[in-house]
Formats: structure tokens, sequence, C-alpha cells
């Protein structure tokens, strides 16, 4: 019976996110203004479904398998895997991207291409839905680069601006850099098992190191991970609901979300690698979040301070606490990047005049007044962000520092809690730039629509609902949920403790505003993308040069000689030669004429001379 | 029904009576060009119905051609055999399809059109022969053939350097002609019919050749007879097949000509030309000198991961879209050579796929090329910024071709290098042809790919709309290039979604190809 309602509901749920990016597509210029509201309402039907699916049917797990393609020996399958974990994520997907659906309603009204953005945001959660219910990794390899193609094409949505051309160009060739050490791990597991499939991969143990060094690679790259986390700042130049997107729900998730896929079969060295990996990510995301005074660069930053801590969680072999923090994050992530669009929109709409840049989290203040619901759901956000208690980001940051203190490496623990102390740090700074302290400037914003308000709001809603703790939700949640949720004491209290104290500190020196001194880090990286990027485009000009100089060069060397003998033959013919021999005459002549025909561009004649020769030849020597 | 006759002689039956129009009649021309493709088309739907697929050659028409008595020499025979099997189909197809295409896209020649379009009916002839032919000496005919209509159409219709272009693209593939003719000659010479026993028959039957008992004992090319003349003939005629593909560093001819050609002969050339290459080397250089191609074989990889990451580099560094894209072609069809050199089935029918894939994106991206030209009369990349802005169906079908062609997942492109990769990487366990680090290092080509053409779209397409010439009202795509761009990216992304469709047709070729060939080499050598 279940069965019967899971199914379609499944199958709508990965529907409707392709029938809205269709939709958008197909839709006429003209009813241009339909777009918005029929690719929401499409998204929201899909929370709606998955949501049905998450409670109705807690502890179901479907594995379907389709033949894709067989070459030779090799046989590719795509499937779909819906388990509690995958179901859990995609409805924080499907919950995140509904919301960024309805506040760019709103957010893009005056936007003169809904198509292509509503278009690619429908895509863009489908890819994501795909990677999720993806059943094989080959498959979800497919989904990964489709999610790069369209955060390209949704970062480039303004493309008349060229930093937001140059911006999408670096995000995906940096992303696709990672994927590259994927692509030679997929097929180095491939070369090993002979199977793709989750469900095969998952059993093994023992899988080799290099292997998972590489699929871990295509993570750096997709979840921006330290070296490959330059390009997340960057790509703040799309509109802030695809970055509230892209932060939250698909592209970096992502990441994080196939290595909770295969955390459990990785080796011992792969893991490592991952925690060092990670913990530089959260540190650098951390130091990046507090040096910046660009709002939305603030909360990039720090998505790649939280990115870092999953992943070292589950280098530690805490998967759980990963898997949690990834879908408490997207929640309060999503919140926090909704809720600075609603202030970019409200400012923007302020300072037509003004020639302040309105990012600058030093040119904002007293937005309290101003945007009083988005301040509510701002802050509420910001506070499961630092791991407030009563929030959802502390109970999944406990679960990651109870995993971090049973493993006993003093440097480990200290850098965790480095992280603990600095992310309440950065978020009240801006949280006190942007809606606290006096405005510097006489901008009034005005409150923005409720079609932006209440996203912010649910967001916030969901920041602060344990989805995982309470009553019947803990059935559903025990393929990835093991453990139980004791967190120590000592742990709990000193994570409050020191919480505490950040914040203090975070107010007194709450008026010391750090200048504009650029992160250093990102520098270096993109210093070093730059330098290979000339490296690339030098390699090019002498491989150009190359082909055009020397190769080429060469050949019309050998037709100039060639060109050249023949007019000597020519010469010879009339001059010297020319009535002494008779005999000798008619070879010469042949030769000659046979070298100059190149130049006549009588070719038949010379193909001719040519096969006749060789024929010739051929049996001469031969007999 | 003799399916494969008929579709070479539809084109040259119609070119023969466009011969006796006179020239007055310029719209007669195009239209007859296009029922002749048209025509074809419907015969290739028939013949892929009648195919079955796992049964080998078939739609087999066999004659006697030459048939000469040479006393001592025993006897000179040459036969009109033409077959399809796994190999060749698509690429009839593939051929059929882009046939019709070009057609579509020379519409408004205006140069002496009675003459071009006589010319590309031959073209169109010679290609679908060269694909069925297995006589040797056949096929050699059908290659040639190709030569000289892509001579006259590249140097009477083409850009201002058309002359050196046609000059150079011809010495160039006649070079390759001449190896080719030099091994074919040898392998003539070494191999009998086994069909007759009371003489002895050269025959130039590839499939006899491709037989170790059919060598004379004690000829120049069998496999017990002294010297390395099988190392020197498998070098020989893959280098005449590479000029084709082309491969580093045989590949100057192919910008030039690209550059210098008009769009819808750039369009069959990269589309099909290459692809001759490609087609010659698995049907005779690898089945026919299957002990050279193991010797040779890191040679064969190494030159395909090199043309990979040259024709990419170089790519990078064009400044002409159409020189870009014909150094993305060499870099593509280094993939093509990768798979092949592996010998596994999944290398073989990535390369298979690659090919046809890489038909199809190659054709959108120069025909694409070609929309900006007409309008413009300029490729020069750095002339333009913000094409978005004014033309934006044309910017999606760019979009569209240039990442089909960068291997995005859902494009035809990702199957084929998929497919290689796998049998790249499987190919150092199965039979340690390929050493391991040559697919790893050319997956570098994927990222550089992705280089050129983002940063293609970066400067051309996004940014604010500026451009050289004074041509302020660019129109966006016509109906007529819909109709020619639509249908190939449909196929490019019905092919990358359902790869089966072509790969049950492929499947059963590569699956022959590795057994059979490794049969007759562990045969073969002593």
């Amino acid at each position: 019976m279940t069965e019967f309602i899971t199914i379609p509901a499944l199958v709508i749920t990965l529907l409707l996110p392709i029938v809205s990016a269709a939709v958008a597509f197909v839709i006429k210029e003209k009813f241009g203004w339909l777009t918005p509201i029929l690719c929401t309402l499409l998204l929201l039907a899909a929370a709606a479904a998955i949501l049905y699916t998450l409670f109705s049917n807690p502890e179901l797990t479907e594995h379907y398998t389709l033949r894709w393609f067989t070459a030779g020996n090799t046989t590719l399958h795509t499937g779909i895997l819906s388990t509690p974990g995958t179901r859990l994520m995609a409805a924080s997907v499907l919950v995140v991207a509904a919301m960024v659906h309805v506040f760019s309603i709103g957010y893009m009204a005056g936007d003169n291409h809904p198509d292509r953005y509503f278009g690619f945001l429908g895509l863009f959660t489908a890819a994501m839905l795909g990677l999720v219910y993806s059943s094989n990794l080959l498959t979800t390899f497919c989904f990964w680069e489709l999610l790069g193609f369209c955060s390209y094409r949704l970062i480039a949505h303004w493309q008349q601006k060229p930093a937001a051309a140059v911006a999408a160009t670096k995000a995906f060739l940096l992303t696709k850099t990672g994927d590259l050490a994927f692509l030679i791990g997929l097929l180095i597991l491939w070369a090993q098992h002979g199977s793709l499939e989750y469900t095969a991969l998952t059993n093994t143990t023992g899988w080799s190191t290099l292997a998972g060094v590489c699929i871990f690679c295509g993570v750096i790259g997709k979840s921006a991970q330290f070296p490959l986390l330059n390009w997340l700042p960057d790509a703040m130049q799309g509109p802030t609901p695809v970055s509230a997107l892209i932060h939250a729900a698909t592209m970096v998730a992502a990441g994080i979300f196939v290595l909770v896929q295969l955390a459990p079969a990785l080796s011992p060295a792969t893991l490592a690698f991952m925690t060092a990996v990670g913990i530089t990510s959260a540190i650098a995301g951390a130091i990046g979040a507090w040096l910046e005074t660009d709002i939305k660069k603030i909360l990039a930053y720090s998505t790649i301070s939280q990115l870092g801590f999953m992943v070292l969680a589950l280098g530690l072999g805490e998967i759980t606490g990963a898997f949690t923090h990834l879908v408490h994050h997207a929640f309060f992530k999503a919140g926090l990047f909704l809720a600075a669009g609603a202030i970019l929109h409200s400012m923007h709409q302020a300072t037509h005049q003004q020639q302040a840049d309105v990012q600058d989290i030093r040119n904002l203040g007293s937005l309290r007044l101003h945007l009083p619901y988005t301040f509510l759901g701002f802050i509420v956000c910001a506070a499961a962000l630092a791991g407030i208690p009563g929030t959802t980001g502390y109970v999944s940051k406990e679960l990651i520092l109870t995993a971090v203190h049973a493993k006993n490496f003093w440097w480990l623990e200290l850098s965790v809690w480095l992280i603990v102390v600095a992310t309440p740090l950065y978020i009240f700074r801006l949280l006190w730039f942007a809606f606290l302290k006096p405005a510097v400037h006489s901008l009034a914003g005005t409150e923005v629509p409720w079609i932006m308000r209440l996203p912010v709001l649910v967001l916030a809603v969901g920041s602060i609902t344990y989805l995982f703790r309470q009553g019947h939700f803990d059935s559903f949640a025990t393929y990835y949920l093991q453990s139980s949720y004791s967190i120590p004491q000592n742990i709990a209290f000193t994570s409050l403790a020191l919480t505490g104290a950040s914040l203090l500190i975070a107010w007194l020196i709450r008026n010391k505003t750090t200048g504009t001194t650029e992160f250093l880090l990102k520098k270096i990286l993109d210093w070093v993308n730059a330098g290979v990027v000339r490296l690339a485009t030098t390699l090019a000009t002498v491989t150009q040069t190359l082909d055009v100089k020397w190769i080429d060069r060469f050949l019309h060397a050998i037709a100039y000689t060639k060109v050249g003998l023949a007019h000597m033959v020519g010469w010879a013919d009339r001059n010297v030669v020319d009535g002494t021999v008779h005999g000798t005459t008619l070879v010469l002549r042949s030769v000659g004429n046979l070298t100059r025909s190149v130049v006549n561009g009588k070719i038949q004649s010379y193909l001719l001379w040519a096969m006749a020769g060789l024929l010739i030849f051929i049996i001469w020597i031969l007999y | 029904m003799p399916y494969i006759s008929f579709l070479i002689l539809i084109p040259i039956v119609i070119a023969l009576v466009a011969l006796f129009i006179p020239t007055r009649y310029k719209f007669i021309f195009s239209r007859l060009a296009l029922a002749a493709t048209i025509l074809q088309l419907v015969l290739c739907v028939g013949m892929i119905v009648h195919f079955q697929p796992g049964e080998g050659l078939q739609l087999v028409e066999r004659h006697s051609w030459i048939s000469l008595t040479l006393n001592n020499w025993g006897r000179l025979q040459a036969e009109y055999l033409v077959a399809l099997d796994g190999l060749s189909l698509p690429l009839v197809v593939l051929s059929v399809v882009i046939m019709l295409i070009a057609t579509i896209s020379s519409w408004h020649i205006a140069k002496s059109r009675k003459g071009y379009f006589i010319l590309l009916l031959i073209l169109n002839a010679a290609i679908i022969g060269s694909f069925c032919a297995l006589d040797f000496l056949l096929f050699y005919v059908f290659f040639e053939f190709m030569l000289l209509p892509m001579f006259f159409l590249i140097g009477m219709w083409g850009g201002p350097r058309r002359e050196y272009a046609s000059v150079k693209f011809f010495l160039y593939t006649l070079l390759g002609s001449i190896f080719i003719l030099i091994v074919m000659i040898g392998l003539y010479l070494s191999v009998q019919s086994p069909e007759s026993t009371d003489e002895v028959v050269h025959t130039f039957n590839v499939l006899h050749m491709q037989q170790a008992k059919n060598f004379i004992a004690g000829s120049l090319l069998d496999f017990t007879g002294a010297g390395n003349w099988r190392l020197w003939a498998f070098a020989l005629l893959f280098i005449g097949f590479a000029i084709k593909v082309p491969v580093v560093p045989f590949h100057t001819w192919l910008p030039d000509a690209h550059v210098e050609a008009p769009t819808p002969i750039s369009v069959i050339l990269a589309a099909l030309l290459l692809k001759v290459g490609a087609y010659g080397i698995l049907r005779f250089v690898y089945p026919v000198f299957p002990d050279a191609a193991i010797y040779f074989s890191d040679w064969v990889a190494g030159m395909g991961v090199v043309s990979i990451i040259y024709g990419a580099l170089n790519a990078l560094a064009s400044k002409d879209l159409k020189r870009l894209i014909a150094y993305s072609s060499v870099s593509h069809m280094g993939f093509v050579l990768l798979g092949i050199a592996s010998a596994t089935t999944e290398g073989i029918a990535g390369a298979i796929y690659q090919m046809v894939s890489h038909g199809i994106i190659s054709a959108m991206l120069f025909l694409i090329a070609g929309v900006v030209y007409d309008r413009t009369h300029d490729r020069l990349i750095e002339n333009y910024s913000g094409l978005a802005l004014k033309m934006k169906y044309y910017t999606s079908f760019t979009v569209i071709a240039f990442f089909a062609s960068l291997g995005l997942p859902g494009f035809s492109g990702f199957i084929g290098e998929v497919l290689i990769f796998f049998g790249a990487f499987q190919s150092n366990a199965i039979n340690n042809l390929v050493p391991l680090w040559m697919p790893v290092v050319a997956t570098l080509g994927l990222l550089l790919g992705a280089g050129y053409y983002l940063w293609t779209l970066q400067r051309m397409f996004f940014g604010p709309f500026s451009i050289r010439a004074n041509f302020t009202e660019l129109t966006d795509l016509t109906a007529r290039e819909y109709l020619m761009l639509l249908p190939l990216a449909l196929l490019t992304l019905l092919f990358g979604i359902l790869p089966q469709l072509l790969l049950d047709f492929i499947n059963p070729f590569a699956a022959t190809f590795t057994s059979t060939w490794f049969l007759f080499s562990t045969n073969a050598t002593p």
C-alpha cells in the first residue's frame, strides 16, 4: 500500500523541478510575468511532496536500478536510491529551493530574463535532486557536472557585467579542476571493483587511498575547500538568491553529501587527509569572514568555514554530525543569504542617487528599525550559525565537538575550539554593523514586501526546529543517525562558555572596524590561479609558435626547395641540355614537368605521375 | 535491395543530370542536391531497419571489377565489395545527415552554383563510398576522389588565403595517400585470395588481408618474413591516415583549411573527412597489422595524448573563432586515437562513439562560427563583446554546442569520452597497451577545453555589447539556421541521454574487433 503512495510522490518530487525549468524556458517573452509564479508554485508542490514522503514513510528504503548503457564488458546503471537520509537531504534541498523561488519573485521583479533565471534555478534544483537520489557514482558525477554548469549560468546571470562573467568562468574552471580528480578516482574505483553502485562501494572496505583522495579532491573543488576555495567569494557576483541556493542546498552541499555517502568506505589515510583539509578550510574561512567587509562575502567565507567543519567531522568518522550539520546549515545559511538579499534590495531602492556601496557593511546601520522582520529572521539564523543553545546549529556543532574530543588530539581540539570562538565573532560583527549600530549614511531602507519576508522567516523557523530530535522524527533518521544525542557535559559546558566569551569579546570590540585588509590567503590563491592561467597561455603561445613558425616553415622550406629545383631543372633543360643530348632531355623534361606541375596547380597530373612512378619503382624493386 | 550502391549512385546520377542543366538555372542545383540528400536519408532509414546489429557485415554487395591474368605474377583481382557493419553504419548515417545540413547551409552560395553543387554531390558519393568499401583499391579510389572536390571547394569558394590553404590541404593529404598507396601495393603483393586454390590470386580484399593465413609465405609483408617490413608498413599506413585525422604533428593543414573554407565545407571537413582518417585506422591499420599495432601502441596512445593537449593549447591561443574550433577538433580526435590505442572493447566503442558525437558537435560549432561570419565577415574573437545582448537564441545554441563539446553530461561527447577513459584505464590491466599515466594526463585536455570555450563565451558573448564593424542591427538566427542547428542539438542530446541507441550498433563490432584482433595478433606473433 505504501508503495503506491511513495513512488508517485518520489516521481513528482524529481520531475517537478524539471517541469519548472521547462516551463521557464518555453513560456514566451510576452508572458514573462507568469514565469516566476508558475515556477514557484511547482517548486512549492515539489517541496510538499517530499515532506509528505518524509513523514508518511520514515523507514522506507527503495532502490531502483535501470541499465543505462553497455559497452564491451562495461554495463553502467543508473538508478534511484531512496533512503531516509537521501529523503531528508532532498527535503532540505527542496524547502530551501522553494523559499529561494518565493524570494526571487520579489528580488528579481525588475529582471529582464526571468526565463533564464528561473529555468536554470529549476535545473539547478533538479540536478541536485538527481545527485541526492542517484544510486551510482557515475550518475552522481553526471549530475555533479550539471550542477557546475547551472551554477556557471546563474553566477553569470547578469552577463553584461564583465565581473560576473569572469567570476562564473573562474567558478567553473576551479570546480572542473577538482572534477578531473573525481573522474580519475571514479575510474580507479571502476578498475578495482567493477561496479560504481553505492551499495557495492560502501560495503567494500579497503578502498585504495588514491581513489578516495581523488574523489575527495573533487569535493575540494565543489565544496570550496582549501586550496580551491577562492571561487566562492567571487561567485557573489551572481544574484543573491542564487548565492543562497549555492551555499545552502546545491553545489557546495553536493560535495559534502557525496562524502557522507562514501565516508564509511574511505581508508584511514584518506580520512586523515580530509581532516587536515577540513580544519584548514574551517580556520581560513573564519579568518576570511572576519577580515571581509562585503556582506555577501562574509557569508561566503562563513560557508567555507562551516563546510570545512563538516569535512573535518567526516574525516573523524562523525558522519551523523556532519550530515546533521549539513541539513541544519542549509536552513540557516539560506536564511542569512536571503536576509542579506532583502537588505540589498531595500537599500538599492533607497540609494539610487548616492554612490555608497550598500554591500559594504560599514555603510549600513540601524536596519533593525527599517527591516524588523528581516532582522528577526537574521538574528535567529545568525544564532544558529554561532551555535547558541536552542538553535539547530547548536545540536550539530555539539555532535561534532564530541567526536573531536573523543579523538584526543590536543591540536585538533584546539583548532576546533578556535572555530567555535571565531564563528560568533564574525557573525556578531555583521549583525552589529548591519542592524544595530547607528547608521553612517542617512539611508533609510524600507521593509521589503511580504513575499521576501516570509522565506526568511520560514527558514528561521527551520533553524530552531529540531528535525532530528523530537518524537517520531527520530525513527526516520535512524539510517544515518544511529547515535543518540547525549552530549557529554564537559563539552556542552566548554562550548557554552566559549561561545559566551566570544560574544562578549565581540560586543567589546564592536566598534573596531576592520580596515580594508585583504585576506592574504585569498590573494595568494588568486595569484597562484593567475600563475597557472599564465602558464597555460604561455604554453599555448609556444605551441602556436611551434605550429605556425616551425612546422609550417619547415613545410614551406620543402615546398620552396622543390619549386627552386623545378626551376633549376627547367633552366638546365632550356639552356644546357637542349639540343645536345636528346635522350636525356626527354627524361629531364618529364621530371621537370612533374615537379613544375606542383607550381601550376595541375595536381591531377602530379597524382598520375606519382602513382605511375611508384608502381614502376616498386615492381622494379621487387622483381 | 542494394542499399549501399543506391546511396553511392544517387548523388552521382544527380550530379550527372545537373551537368546537363544550363548554368543560368541557378536555383535548380541546390534543389537537386537537397533532393539527393533527402533521398539518401530515406534510404538510410530503410537501411537501419534492415540492419541486424550483431550479425557482422551486412548488405554485402560483391561484383567482380578488375581481373587481370599476369602470367607468372598470378592474377590481379579487385572487386566492387561494399558492406556495412557496426563501424560503418553509424558513420554512413552521420554522413548523410551532415550532407543534408551542409546542403541547407550552402543554400545562398553566390559564386558558380552549378559547379559548387556538382562538386558537393561528388564529395557526398566519395565519402559514403569510402565508408562502405571493403576492397582496398575501391576504398583508395573513393578516398582519392574526396580530395579533388574538396580541393576545388576550398580553393574556389574559400576565404582570402584560399589558394594557399587548398594547395596545402591537397599536398598534405596527397602525401598521406602516397603512403597508403605504397602499403596497399605491398599488401596486394603479399596477400592471396583463399577462395582460389589452383592459382595465386592477388587480392585487394581487406577481409582477406585481416587473416594471417592469407599472406603468401616469404612475401614482403608476411608475418614470418625477414626484416621489419611489417612495422614500416604499419607506420606508413598509420601516418597516411593520421594526416587525415589529423594527429599532431601532421595537422597543420587543418587550421588553414578550416579558416579558409566556406562554412558548409568546414562542416563536412570536420564532421566527415576527419572521420575517414580514424575509420581507416580502425578498418585497415589495426586489423591488418595487429602485431605492429601492439608494438607501436605506446606511440599511438602517446600521439593521441599529445594531440589532446597540443590541440587544446593551440585552441587556447587562437584569436580566430574558426581556428579555435579547428584546433578543438584536433584535441577531440586525439581522444579517438587514445581509445583505439587501448584496443579494449570500451575503448573501441568509445572511439566510434566519439567519432559520431564529434561529427555532430563539430558540425554545430562550425555552423555557429558561420552564423556570425555571415553577418559581419569577421571572425576575430577580440572584435566582439556582449553578443548575448543582441542575439539571444544564437547565444543559447552556442552555449549548448560549447558545453556539448567540452563534455557536459547529457550530451553525446561525455559518453564518448567516458568510454574512452574506461577503456584506456582498463588497458593497463587487460592488455598493457596504454600506460596508466596517459589517460590521467589526457584529463587535462578536458580542463583546457573548458578553458578555451568559457574564455570565448566570456569575451565574445558576455560583457557590454560592442563590435568592431558597424553592425548595430545584428539579427538573431534565421529559420534556415534553426533548421540546421536544432536537429544537431537534439541529436547530441539524444545520444547523450540514450547512448544505447547507438551502442547497440557499435558494441558487436567493438566486441568482434577486439576478440578477433587478439586472436590474430597472438597467432601471428611467433
